[in-house]
């Protein structure tokens, strides 16, 4: 079940600075640094709401400084933090609550929000997409880049929208709305999907070799996908890539 | 003489301010914002192919450049190699140089290039760290101006994009400027060189691929993946009557 919206603080940013602040959370990771991490972008995204809670410019500097703490999170799911952030902010410029709990919330909630956006952005939606694309690279030429740019945005874009305004209209709530968003449980079956395509790439690479009757070439190139991917963990890319060019080069040259 | 573009020497240059604009655009895309994935080697290399007037030579070079580097993820603090900036060098200097040797992106030029310009992936990754080590600084300006009292103090966050940005163009503009040398490479090729070098740039596939394979980080992979391909060859087979 999912949590209600919270009831309104006293003070409240207005829509249109709720946009900008989202805006600016498009450029959370602008000045990282190893440091404070995002710090730097997460002030900067918190700014404007800040402009519309705290009129007196001591007490804006002292909430400024505040985000200016240490953050790490998945630039995409920060959002929801960031949302969030913006509520419990309302609530402290209205008295309700206080400045430590905007620090609690943004500490608790980075860790486990960056372990999940980066195995379902990252290491499930971004490959498979992309294979996705390269597989019908065949049969839609250059329209396969927007088969990769369409699937990942569609997803990402909106993920990132609703992360931001269910992290704003439920602050703390909004760890049950992203626990039912089945971002872990989606994860396995794009993986299942990215290993298949994969796989439809690595045929057509033996059949482009091996059609019309080249067989020989063809069983090269599948033994040099196996062996590449046997021998990948030891040597890494570069060595494998440089392995490869020269053995392709001397077996182009009819050494063997 | 050296090959160049069609419109000569002032075309190479307006070449290079296209490939510096669209290789510092992409540098700042990668991580310091939006993160729309415009900067992948499968995007912004037809894009930047088609920029310099051969999108789909941009687009060869993009998608083994993508498998190769499908499993590099910015996890916390580490970094992957950068294929961005690799990609969009290798595009501002392949595609023009199979423009002036009139061969268009094939496969042995693809495949010099490569070697020529794998290493700037693992440079790029230096670059970032410098780039990271300029927005400590950053950082301590916007904590100095907090302590006095600047609730704006966190504006410098955007200054942070400025040393990618100019790092990537510059490198991308060189690629375009020493894209006649390797034209001229090209054009020496003779037929044994041919034959090496393409058969150099399938062996790079045959990596790439097994590269997409390990880029999904799940146990099922590596049989799910022979299942399908296994599937996909017999039914190509099949369809031409080969079997």
């Amino acid at each position: 079940m999912i949590p209600a919206a919270l009831p309104r603080p006293a003070r409240r940013v207005l829509p249109r600075t709720l946009a900008r602040v989202f805006l600016r959370s498009l450029f959370l990771q602008a000045a990282w640094n190893p440091r404070g991490m995002q710090n730097l972008g997460f002030a900067d995204a918190i700014a404007p709401a800040l402009d519309d809670l705290y009129p007196d410019r001591a007490a804006r500097a002292e909430a400024s400084a505040r985000h200016l703490e240490f953050f790490n999170c998945h630039p995409y799911l920060a959002a929801a933090i960031l949302g969030g952030a913006v509520r419990l902010e309302e609530r402290v410029a209205s008295g309700e609550a206080s400045p430590q709990s905007v620090s609690s919330f943004k500490s608790t909630l980075g860790p486990p929000f960056a372990a999940l956006g980066d195995g379902f952005f990252w290491l499930a939606l971004r490959p498979t997409a992309a294979l996705a694309a390269a597989a019908t690279e065949p049969f839609l030429g250059l329209g396969c880049v927007l088969v990769f740019i369409v699937l990942y945005n569609l997803v990402h874009l909106m993920a990132r929208v609703w992360l931001f305004a269910a992290g704003y209209v439920r602050a703390e709530g909004v760890v049950d709305a992203v626990a039912h968003a089945h971002l872990s449980s989606g994860t396995p079956f794009l993986k299942a999907c990215g290993a298949a395509l994969a796989g439809a790439i690595a045929a057509r690479g033996v059949v482009d070799a091996g059609v019309p009757g080249r067989p020989f070439q063809a069983l090269l190139v599948a033994s040099g996908i196996v062996l590449a991917w046997a021998a990948l963990p030891r040597l890494g890319a570069t060595r494998s890539v440089y392995i490869a060019l020269f053995l392709g080069a001397l077996i182009g040259a009819h050494f063997f | 003489m050296l090959p160049l573009p069609a419109g000569g020497a002032p075309h190479l240059l307006l070449l290079a301010a296209i490939a510096a604009l669209i290789g510092g655009l992409s540098a700042v895309e990668r991580k310091g914002a939006l993160q729309l994935m415009l900067a992948r080697p499968l995007v912004l290399a037809p894009v930047l192919g088609w920029a310099l007037g051969d999108a789909q030579g941009g687009l060869t070079l993009g998608i083994p450049l993508e498998l190769l580097f499908l499993g590099g993820v910015n996890l916390g603090g580490s970094l992957p190699d950068n294929e961005s900036l690799l990609a969009g060098t290798m595009t501002a200097m392949v595609v023009p140089a199979g423009m002036a040797a009139g061969t268009g992106v094939d496969a042995p030029l693809a495949a010099i290039g490569l070697a020529l310009l794998f290493p700037l992936a693992l440079f790029g990754r230096r670059l970032e760290r410098a780039s990271e080590r300029r927005n400590a600084q950053l950082m301590e300006e916007a904590l100095a101006r907090a302590a006095q009292g600047d609730p704006a103090a966190a504006r410098v966050n955007l200054k942070g994009l400025l040393l990618p940005f100019g790092a990537a163009a510059g490198i991308c503009a060189l690629g375009v400027l020493a894209s006649p040398l390797l034209a001229l490479a090209r054009v020496r090729c003779g037929g044994p060189a041919l034959s090496s070098l393409e058969t150099a740039w399938y062996a790079v596939w045959a990596v790439a691929a097994a590269c997409a394979v390990r880029a999904i980080r799940d146990p099922r992979a590596p049989a799910l993946a022979a299942i399908c391909a296994a599937t996909v060859v017999a039914i190509t087979l099949a369809v031409r009557g080969m079997w």
